[in-house]
């Protein structure tokens, strides 16, 4: 029997037999890497853990209550024994043991945690979300449309647009009602302009292309480089009112440019080939070429780094935490839970410790999850 | 040559401008108003709000109060509003401070960093290769701050000596050498702090850029020829690889102010990092404003450095 | 080869050469036993930076630590929370008070005497003062003097309002043709005096009086505008308290010049000149004039009663030799400043202050320390610390932290590690009530905070004294009015709330509110539902909107819960108005002076009575209080204030929460006592509860003290 099979699998990797899918090889090359293998079991356990908090900390009467306060119950060591003399029915968890601990106002620690994991796991995704997005648009653009130049009229109207609408909200309403109007005016007008052949509206020069669209693009992402991120953060998330939206959406807002260049840059090499020309003579629409024919191929690095882009922001939010603008109350984020818990440390470490070493887990987990993903997807490790 | 530098100057010239713009608007728009007027004192009548406002022109237009702070910046009279204390004057000194907390963690990352690396791409797959990219993720992976408790907590309760800080205090006149020793032991947590997350990353980029190398033609060549393996891939192979770290070389002075808030908070380090924070509590719009405009301005001196470099170090740039 | 050596043997050397330095380093026992000069220091440490060290400038707490010092005020509170004098040997208040003499009433038994006439009348009541009902005769015997000052010419320039046609205000000349004027010089400040006077001349002598007629104005106005203005040029009464200080002789500042009464003066020139933007400017607006009688008098006139004012005298005097116009511009001209534009805030005199206390400044290193050092020359004596330093710390566990490792003396404790620490047998800890309480505020603008049995019975779902044990640790107390609690002022008749969370529904079901299916409290079909807010940063308060929470919801009130960062929960929560309830604390000055949070007229958005508290009884006894300079009569106003506020429950009164300190056993007080020897003693907190009270007197010795019985 033995020796059949092995035939069967030398034939199978005999010259004549079709090439493996790209996805199986791919999945091979994962599957070696064992680290990579951990990380994406336990990425996937956090994933059920977060899904199965939400559902179980939620609600009018949730099975396991993260807010319930037992003040006479505070700061017990994990696995110890609700003391059932003082606690009311409702009162005692739900395990019958405090698994983890009770916070400094007899909260139980497990139930925060679990929790937490949705909300922490919920930055991470939307803001990873916002990042990729956005990251994808401008670079799709920016690598499609790359040499396609941005013409002065395009760039005056934009202005004239943009004042009309700052003037606007400066209370300025006449002029910048005035401003607005022209700008719509002048889109109309050089939209025409560029139908018809024979142009009276517009001089020449405006239809001249300033810079490419490309550059826009790029000038913009240099433009965000410029601010040490976590600083930008800090400041944006410092004076702006606290909110679990403004945390992700800022954290999104500033990386995204990373994405960016990945994308134009996989855009700028598939431009050239083959099947991107063969769409464009089949004559689909630009879109069309963009999002079903190129971003499949362009996805994977993207991928890669939204891995690694979901632990950065778990991370950051827990540096946020840290400095006191991370996620307010009521929702327990593991990077809140760690910073409360730090003034503790002495009296009970495992405020500290268990949240620590969670963040630490699953961030590592993402991580090695992300490396592993790097090296199936990498074409030159593949032939090998 | 001289026109890619002219055209590098303009370009970036415009991208500050927009930074200047884009970092004004951020903060100007936010809610909130500097912690000098605190309107929960009793002892502030809305008249004394009301004649802040006008000192600090916040009752101006927004371009005027733009045009107002960087009139002030280039002139070097700008004054942070928590203490009238001269912003550039302050920067200084805090960059004195950070300063070597940078150097020596700089140091450690661009040096241990290379051994590391090198070594996990010549075994790669092997025990030490692995165990390298876990510990090497295990300490990216970790909070930061979490990290530099556990330490401190390690060290205080262990030695009974002090951490925090930039020197022990209370050590009156004591014998200088013990006082220079005294500061570089105070450097040791912090700088071993940024160092280790330094090194966890740049050795994972060395890593794969050696992986990049060692496999073309001219490293199996001098490999065949006999070369000892240490030349072959310290001179050969590492020489290669070296080019896509210029860029990155050329970025590590920003990090002078972004990366080290949290570290610097802890250790109550007076450095940058937590000027810049301290700044962000106070709403000391002039401070806030300054380092982000310097941090931008030491971005784009660094891209311009290391495209500069670029040309100097590969031969296959001509412009 | 040399590439990897030399990668590898640098950073071996550069962390080699980092842990060595560690041999160095001294451990917390070496720091005090190899060092006598560590004794002699005190070491302290602040979460924030001072800004400006310069009393008149700055209002936070790391700067005035500081200035508390390096300045001294002129008074201060002794350890019974009574004045005492520091720069002032002695003071004197009195009042003088005027009246127009008003030609239009009548006096009780006959027609509008003349003016001598009217002296005489006054005299003579004096002199027969028995005749009359004892309060009326009480003020008559205060009076000191009755003076006759004669009608008088003067021109007034007053500003109109500017509208939103014209905004630029109009400047109009007034003519004021004052009629004759009474003064009356009294013993003590007596805020009756009108009104028992108007039983000798007549119940509406005072409130006939009209203005109106000694005034013309140059340019037509309108004619309510002209009475308004004549009724605040011309009041028809006014209490002029006086105040006259004796100052300390042969006292120096720092640089050795002597301090006089020009520097008094001058202080408060500083804090009014509006280009110093000062944020006490408020405390001494009611001020008319500083006159220096000599130069070791000063003597202070109040334009109406205030009686908080004293207590403003304990600010830090300024030595007015380093800070006048001309020192300021030479200041301004050695930096090469426009000197028009350069005020106090630019001198370089608010980092590195001069004043007269016991320690001089040193070095101000930002965001690292603010060192000082003994004033050998203080009048009281030198301190026994030789150097005193604030280090800042912006982290409270990195503080705790320096603290094991011996490099701090004293920090920012946590009730949590008092709790820990208090047995330790190297440390020794205090705790007294502090002067500041936490509440939550409802705005009772909002139904149904509106009605006061809803408060009422949120306040009774709240376990306070659980608050008090489980998350103070006992470092705390039971509050129940806005007043001081270990002042007189504090009425300790009035229970606390009960914790009652039956009691509370059933108070809640007298307001209307029963329970629906779902469980949750409702009212014509809408539930009892609102937002609890509170600023960030503050984990006392961040678990009291917990609890709060959870007790409210335990009696089925759907609560939400909000943390806002400061600026933000105050500007466009409280300042607006915007919100249901919120848990924030007030730091209660000693004087019970209420009007600006407790005053119906101070509801308006940006100021502080936010939750709208309106009573009129209220109203009448704040404005008694702060004009009232009688101790017991203020204390009567106080008891029955209090209780209003207590009924009223507008703020649910939550605890006042204790000060705490851990020290170094080796910290002790040493005195020299009535023998002449060296005596030690262990630190003890005053009644009031301060603890640093005798600092002067600390030092750290280096062994664990024999002390006698005697002196515990």
């Amino acid at each position: 029997m033995a020796e059949t099979l092995t035939k069967n699998h030398e034939i199978l990797e005999g010259p004549q037999a079709p090439r493996q899918s790209r996805f199986v090889q791919q999945f091979r090359l994962f599957k070696e890497n064992r680290l990579a293998v951990v990380g994406l079991v336990i990425f996937l356990a956090f994933f059920i853990t977060a899904v199965a908090g939400v559902v179980l900390t939620s609600g009018q009467d949730p099975v396991f209550n993260p807010s319930l306060v037992r003040l006479q119950e505070k700061l017990q060591p994990p696995l110890s024994l609700p003391n059932l003399e003082t606690l009311k029915a409702h009162e005692v968890p739900t395990l019958g043991i405090y698994l983890l601990g009770t916070d400094d106002l007899g909260r139980d620690v497990f139930a925060r945690m679990l929790q937490g994991a949705w909300v922490s796991l919920t930055v991470g995704f939307v803001a990873v979300g916002i990042a990729v997005i956005v990251g994808i648009f401008l670079g799709g653009l920016a690598g499609y449309y790359g040499q396609e130049g941005i013409c002065y009229d395009q760039i005056l109207d934009f202005l004239l647009l943009l004042s009309g609408i700052i003037f606007f909200i400066l209370k300025w309403h006449k002029l910048g009602f005035g401003l607005f109007t022209a700008g719509i005016f002048m889109m109309i007008l050089s939209f025409r302009a560029r139908r018809v052949k024979q142009n009276r509206f517009m001089p020449g020069w405006l239809h001249k292309s300033a810079f490419s669209f490309d550059t826009l693009i790029m000038r913009m992402v240099d433009i965000m480089l410029c601010f040490p991120s976590f600083f930008l953060i800090l400041t944006v998330v410092a004076l702006l009112p606290a909110s679990i939206y403004n945390i992700m959406i800022v954290i999104g807002l500033t990386s995204w440019m990373g994405t960016t260049r990945f994308v134009r840059a996989e855009f700028l090499s598939l431009r050239e080939q083959d099947f991107v020309s063969a769409a464009k003579a089949l004559g689909l629409g630009n879109f069309r070429i963009i999002f079903r024919h190129m971003m499949p191929n362009a996805v994977a690095p993207v991928l890669v780094s939204a891995t690694i882009g979901i632990a950065t922001a778990i991370l950051t939010e827990a540096g946020l935490s840290f400095l006191g603008f991370g996620v307010p109350p009521p929702y327990a984020t593991w990077g809140n839970i760690l910073s409360d818990g730090k003034r503790f440390i002495f009296d009970a470490p495992w405020l500290t410790f268990v949240p620590g070493i969670a963040i630490l887990i699953v961030v590592l987990c993402f991580n090695l999850f992300g490396e592993g993903l790097k090296d199936a997807l990498n074409p030159k490790l593949r032939q090998e | 040559m001289f026109s890619f530098i002219g055209r590098s100057i303009v370009q970036k010239t415009i991208t500050l401008f927009f930074v200047s713009v884009v970092s004004f608007l951020i903060i100007h728009l936010a809610p909130g108003e500097p912690s000098q007027i605190d309107p929960m004192n009793p002892k502030f009548t809305p008249e004394m709000v009301e004649r802040f406002r006008t000192q600090f022109h916040l009752d101006k237009p927004l371009y005027v109060q733009y045009v107002y702070f960087y009139r002030d910046l280039f002139t070097g009279k700008i004054v942070s509003w928590k203490d009238n204390q001269s912003v550039l004057a302050k920067i200084w000194e805090r960059f004195l401070n950070s300063l070597p907390l940078f150097i020596v963690g700089t140091l450690l990352t661009w040096t241990l960093s290379f051994p590391v690396g090198i070594r996990s791409a010549i075994y790669r797959g092997g025990v030490y290769d692995r165990s390298a990219t876990f510990f090497s993720y295990l300490l990216i992976s970790i909070p930061g701050f979490f990290f530099a408790y556990i330490l401190i907590i390690l060290v205080v309760t262990a030695f009974h000596v002090p951490v925090i800080g930039m020197e022990t205090y209370g050590m009156g006149n004591a014998p200088w050498p013990n006082l220079f020793m005294d500061r570089i032991w105070h450097l040791l947590i912090p700088s071993a702090l940024g160092a280790t997350a330094g090194i966890a990353v740049l050795s994972r980029y060395v890593r794969s850029q050696m992986l990049e190398v060692e496999g073309q033609d001219y490293v199996r060549t001098a490999k065949a020829k006999g070369l000892p393996p240490d030349q072959v891939h310290y001179k050969h192979a590492l020489r290669n690889a070296l080019l896509p770290f210029v860029t990155m070389f050329g970025l590590i002075l920003p990090g002078l102010i972004g990366g080290s808030v949290i570290i610097e908070s802890i250790f109550s380090w007076p450095g940058m990092g937590r000027m810049a924070y301290e700044a962000i509590l106070a709403r000391d719009y002039p401070i806030i404003l300054t380092v982000n405009f310097l941090s931008a301005v030491l971005v784009l001196a660094g891209t311009f450095l290391s495209d500069l470099l670029y040309l100097v170090v590969d031969p296959r740039i001509r412009l | 080869m040399t590439t990897k050596r030399f990668l590898i043997l640098v950073p071996a050397i550069i962390i080699l050469f980092l842990l060595q330095s560690y041999l160095w380093v001294p451990t917390y026992e070496e720091q005090t036993k190899g060092n006598p000069n560590r004794l002699n220091e005190y070491v302290t440490a602040s979460l924030g930076d001072a800004t400006l060290l310069n009393p008149v400038l700055s209002a936070n707490s790391a700067s005035s630590q500081i200035e508390s010092m390096v300045f001294e005020g002129l008074i201060d509170y002794d350890e019974e929370l009574r004045f005492r004098g520091r720069l002032a040997t002695s003071w004197k208040v009195f009042e003088e008070a005027y009246f127009y003499v008003n030609d239009q009433a009548k006096i009780s038994y006959g027609e509008a005497p003349d003016v001598r006439a009217l002296v005489r009348l006054l005299e003579n009541a004096k002199k027969n003062s028995t005749a009359f009902p004892p309060k009326v005769a009480g003020s008559l015997n205060r009076i000191e003097s009755i003076i006759l000052l004669p009608p008088e010419d003067s021109t007034v320039v007053k500003e109109l309002k500017a509208t939103d046609s014209e905004p630029k205000p109009d400047a109009v000349k007034i003519h004021v043709g004052a009629p004759a004027r009474i003064k009356l010089v009294l013993s003590e400040v007596d805020q009756d005096l009108f009104n028992n006077l108007s039983v000798i001349l007549g119940n509406d002598y005072f409130s006939t009086f009209d203005p109106a007629k000694f005034v013309t104005a140059e340019s037509p106005i309108a004619e309510t505008t002209l009475s308004t203005w004549a009724k605040e040029i011309l009041p028809a009464t006014e209490h002029n308290p006086v105040l006259i200080f004796n100052l300390r002789p042969n006292v120096k500042f720092h640089d050795g010049y002597p301090f006089d009464a020009d520097d008094v003066l001058f202080t408060y020139e500083a804090i009014m000149n509006p280009k110093n933007l000062s944020p006490r400017v408020s405390d001494y607006e009611p001020v008319k004039s500083v006159e220096v009688l000599d130069p070791l008098k000063i003597r202070i006139v109040y334009k109406r009663l205030y009686s908080p004012a004293i207590s403003t005298w304990g600010m830090g005097i300024l030595p007015e030799h380093l800070l006048n116009a001309k020192a300021l511009k030479k200041e301004a001209q050695a930096l090469g400043k426009d000197p028009e534009a350069f005020s106090m805030r630019q001198s370089r005199f608010n980092r590195q202050p001069v004043g007269c206390g016991p320690f001089t400044f040193q070095e101000w290193k930002s965001d690292q320390f603010i060192s000082l050092n003994a004033f050998e020359d203080y009048w009281e004596g030198p301190p026994n610390y030789k150097r005193y330093v604030m280090r800042i710390i912006p982290d409270l566990l990195t503080q705790e932290m320096e603290f094991y490792a011996g490099t701090l003396d004293s920090y920012n404790v946590q009730p949590h590690q008092v709790e820990r620490l208090k047995d330790d047998p190297r440390f020794q800890s205090f705790s007294g009530t502090s002067f500041g309480y936490t509440f939550i505020g409802y705005n009772m603008l909002r139904p149904p905070f509106d009605d006061v049995r809803v408060r009422k019975a949120l306040g009774m779902a709240i376990d306070v004294n659980k608050i008090i044990d489980y998350v103070l640790y006992g470092q705390g107390e039971n509050i129940t009015g806005p007043f001081v609690k270990q002042t007189d002022y504090y009425n300790h008749r009035i229970p606390p709330l009960p914790y009652d969370p039956q009691g509370a529904l059933k108070l809640l079901a007298e307001a209307g509110f029963k329970r629906n299916k779902e469980g949750w409290l409702e009212r014509d079909g809408k539930p009892l539902q609102f937002t609890l807010i509170t600023n960030s940063g503050n984990d006392i308060r961040k678990a009291v909107l917990t609890i709060a929470q959870n007790a409210w919801r335990q009696i089925g009130i759907d609560v939400r819960t909000d943390l806002l960062e400061w600026s933000v929960f105050i500007r466009e929560r409280v300042d607006k108005k915007d919100f249901d309830a919120l848990v924030l604390g007030w730091q209660m000055p000693i004087t019970p002076d209420l009007y600006q949070v407790w005053h119906s007229s101070q509801t308006h958005p940006y100021q502080l009575n936010f939750v709208s508290f309106k009573n009129e009884r209220a109203d009448q006894l704040i404005i008694k209080i702060r004009r009232e300079y009688n101790h017991a009569k203020q204390v009567a106003y106080c008891h029955e204030l209090h209780k209003i506020i207590a009924h009223e429950q507008p703020y649910t009164f939550l605890f006042v929460g204790k000060w705490m300190a851990v020290l170094d056993k080796r910290v002790v007080i040493k005195d020299i006592g009535e023998d002449g020897n060296m005596l030690y003693k262990k630190i003890k907190p005053t009644k009031t509860g301060s603890y640093t009270f005798h600092f002067n007197k600390w030092i750290k010795v280096p062994d664990m003290p024999q002390m006698t019985t005697e002196g515990w």
